[in-house]
C-alpha cells in the first residue's frame, strides 16, 4: 500500500489550495471517529480494565487463573484454531478454482456467477438451520442420498459424531464463504492484461502452465487481503456454529467466541468473560499480525 | 491437419469440463435452498418420512400461514427493518462526512485516523461483547432500538467510510474546484457535486450495510434478549433449538428471511460487487 503513496500528495495539495485550511478535513471526519472511539476504542480499553479486577473492583489475576486453568478453554482455542485453518484452505481453493471456471468465456455465464455468490450473500443462521435440517441423522437428506446407492451402509449421526462434527461444520462454512473468495479473485483475474496469456500461448504455455505462471502471481496480492479477511471474519464466527452445535457434543465443537459468550450470559461472570476476550484477542492481534508481516515479505522473496 | 483436428479435440474437452464443473458449482449452491422450498411445504408427517420425497405429495401452504399469523415472526421482521434500515441510515450519514474528508483533505494525523477505521474492520467482534453490554446497560439501551443501532455502527461505518473514500477518490477534483469558484461553499460542494457522483458507491454501501444488519447473529444475541426487541436471526434460531424442531416452520421462516436479502442483492448485484471488490483490486 505504501509504495502507490506518491501518486497522491500532489492532487491533495492542489485541493488544500481550492478547498481552504488543511485542518477542516478534521471536522469533516470527527463525528464518525467520535462513535468509532466509543464504540471501539472504548470498550477495548474497558475490556483490559475488567479483566484485572474483580467484582468489587479490587485488582486482582485471579481472572486469568480461573480462565486459564480448566482444560475446556485450551479445547475450544485448539477447536478455533482448527476450524478457521481447515476452513480457509478449502474456502481459498475451492473459491480460486471457482473464479477460474467464472472467467471462462461459456453460454450462462453471469446467471452461473450470481448464483455462485447466493450462499455469501445468505444470512449465516439461515445456512446453519438449512445444513442442520439437511444433516439430520434420520430424517435428512444426505444421509439418505449416501445410505440410498450404498455408499453408506448406515446413517450417520453427523452432528453428534465426535469425528465428524467439526469436519461437517468446516464444510458448511466453506460452502458459506467460497463464494467470496471467488468474486474477489474473479475480480483480479479481469484485471489481468490479455498480453500476458497471449504472450504465454506464444510460448506454447498450456492452460494448467498458463495458471501457475501467470494467474495465480498475479492474483497474489487479492489472494492475501482476502486471506487476511477470512482469518478475521474465521476468528470471529459464532453463527454456524451456535445455532447448529451450540459447541456440542461434549464442547467437541466449542470455540472461544462460543466460551466468551456462555461465559458472560449464560455463567454472568463478566470479569473472567473480559479476561478471555483480551487473551482472544492477543491472540488474534498476534495472528494477524503474523500474517501481515509473513505474507508481503514471502511475495517479495518469489520475485 | 492433425494438428488442427487435435486442437478441436482439446477446444470440445475444455467445453465439456467448464459445462461439469458450471452445473456442479450451481448445484451445490442451489441445492441447499431448493431443499428448503420444498421442506416448507411439506406437511409435518412427510417431512419425517423415510425415505425422505423429492416432492411434496401434498404442497402445503400451512407452513407459511403459521409463520405468518400465529408466530413471532413477523414482529421480529419488523424489528428487523428498523434496526437495519436506522442502522445503515445513520451509518451512511456518519460515512459521507468522514470520506468526503478523508479523500479530499489532507490534515495532521489522517494516517493514523484512517488506519484505526481499518482496524475497527479488523477489530474480533466476540471480544468486545462484553463491555459493549455493560456500557449499554449502564446506557439503559439494553433491549431497546437505539442500543442494536449504536451497536452495529461497529460493523457497518468502518467499511462504509473505507468503500466510500475510495469511490470519491476516483472523482476528478476539477469539478469540485469549478463549483468553488462559481461561489459553492464546501457543503455545497459535497452535497451538489461529490455526493450524486458518488450515487453508485453510495447503493453499494447501503445495500452492503443493510445485508450485514439483517443478517448479524451475536450481538442481537446478546444486547436483544427480549422480545419486544429481537431481530428475525434470533427468532428464527428460538424456532430451530425448541425440543421438538418444527422444520417445516423453521424452513417456511427461513424462506420469509432469505426472500428481502436475495431481492435487494440481485437488483443490485452489479453495483455492489463492484463497490466489494474495487478496494480489493486498487489495492
Amino acid at each position: 500500500m505504501a509504495r502507490q503513496r506518491p501518486s497522491v500528495p500532489r492532487r491533495m495539495e492542489r485541493t488544500e489550495e481550492a478547498m481552504g485550511r488543511p485542518s477542516v478535513g478534521l471536522y469533516f471526519i470527527l463525528p464518525a471517529m467520535i462513535v468509532l472511539a466509543m464504540l471501539i476504542a472504548y470498550p477495548v480499553v474497558y475490556t483490559g480494565y475488567l479483566s484485572a479486577v474483580d467484582v468489587h473492583g479490587h485488582l486482582t489475576g485471579k481472572n486469568y487463573l480461573n480462565v486459564l486453568r480448566p482444560a475446556v478453554t485450551r479445547q475450544a482455542f485448539f477447536n478455533l484454531i482448527y476450524y478457521v485453518g481447515g476452513s480457509i484452505v478449502f474456502q481459498v481453493i475451492l473459491g480460486t478454482l471457482a473464479a477460474i471456471l467464472l472467467n471462462q468465456k461459456f453460454w450462462g455465464r453471469s446467471v452461473v456467477r450470481s448464483i455462485t455468490l447466493i450462499p455469501w450473500v445468505v444470512p449465516g443462521i439461515v445456512a446453519a438451520t438449512t445444513w442442520a435440517w439437511m444433516f439430520h441423522t434420520e430424517f435428512g437428506i444426505i444421509n439418505y442420498m449416501l445410505t440410498g446407492p450404498g455408499l453408506l451402509k448406515a446413517p450417520i449421526g453427523w452432528l453428534t459424531d465426535r469425528n465428524t462434527v467439526m469436519p461437517v461444520l468446516i464444510a458448511i462454512n466453506v460452502w458459506k464463504l467460497f463464494p467470496f473468495v471467488a468474486i474477489m479473485v474473479l475480480a483480479g483475474l479481469q484485471a489481468i492484461p490479455a498480453d500476458l496469456y497471449e504472450a504465454a500461448k506464444i510460448d506454447g504455455a498450456g492452460f494448467w502452465e498458463e495458471v501457475w505462471y501467470i494467474t495465480l502471481p498475479q492474483v497474489r496480492p487479492v489472494l492475501v487481503a482476502v486471506t487476511l479477511l477470512l482469518v478475521i471474519w474465521g476468528l470471529n464466527a459464532i453463527t454456524l456454529i451456535y445455532a447448529i452445535t451450540g459447541g456440542g457434543p461434549a464442547n467437541l465443537s466449542l470455540i472461544t467466541p462460543i466460551q466468551i459468550y456462555q461465559l458472560a450470559f449464560q455463567s454472568f461472570q463478566f470479569n473472567e468473560a473480559a479476561a478471555l476476550s483480551v487473551l482472544f484477542f492477543l491472540v488474534a492481534a498476534i495472528i494477524v499480525a503474523i500474517y501481515i508481516k509473513v505474507i508481503p515479505s514471502n511475495a517479495e522473496a518469489a520475485k | 491437419m492433425s494438428a488442427v483436428a487435435g486442437e478441436r479435440k482439446q477446444r470440445a474437452t475444455a467445453h465439456i469440463v467448464v459445462a461439469i464443473a458450471s452445473i456442479v458449482l450451481v448445484l451445490v449452491c442451489l441445492f441447499p435452498f431448493a431443499w428448503m422450498a420444498v421442506s416448507s411445504i411439506k406437511k409435518l408427517p412427510e417431512l419425517f418420512t423415510v425415505p425422505p420425497h423429492w416432492l411434496p405429495e401434498e404442497p402445503t401452504l400451512a407452513n407459511y400461514w403459521t409463520v405468518l399469523f400465529s408466530s413471532n415472526i413477523p414482529h421480529y421482521f419488523l424489528n428487523s427493518v428498523i434496526i437495519s434500515v436506522g442502522a445503515t441510515a445513520l451509518a451512511l450519514i456518519l460515512a459521507v462526512f468522514a470520506a468526503y474528508g478523508f479523500a479530499r483533505f489532507e490534515f495532521q494525523g489522517k494516517a493514523f485516523l484512517q488506519s484505526f477505521v481499518l482496524v475497527g474492520q479488523l477489530l474480533p467482534t466476540a471480544a468486545i461483547i462484553v463491555p459493549l453490554f455493560i456500557t449499554l446497560r449502564y446506557l439503559h439501551l439494553i433491549n431497546t432500538y437505539w442500543g442494536l443501532i449504536l451497536v452495529y455502527m461497529i460493523i457497518t461505518l468502518p467499511l462504509s467510510v473505507w468503500m466510500l473514500t475510495s469511490y470519491m477518490r476516483g472523482i476528478p477534483v476539477e469539478l469540485e474546484e469549478a463549483a468553488t469558484i462559481d461561489g459553492a461553499s464546501r457543503l455545497g460542494v459535497l452535497f451538489r457535486i461529490t455526493l450524486p457522483l458518488s450515487m453508485p458507491g453510495v447503493v453499494a454501501v447501503v445495500v452492503y450495510s443493510f445485508v450485514t444488519c439483517w443478517n448479524e447473529f451475536v450481538f442481537a444475541l446478546c444486547f436483544a434478549q427480549d422480545a419486544s426487541v429481537k431481530t428475525l436471526p434470533i427468532g428464527l434460531s428460538e424456532f430451530s433449538t425448541e425440543f421438538n424442531t418444527d422444520w417445516g416452520g423453521v424452513m417456511a421462516a427461513s424462506m420469509v428471511m432469505t426472500l428481502p436479502v436475495a431481492f435487494l442483492f440481485l437488483a443490485f448485484q452489479r453495483l455492489f460487487v463492484g463497490g466489494l471488490t474495487a478496494g480489493a483490486t486498487k489495492g
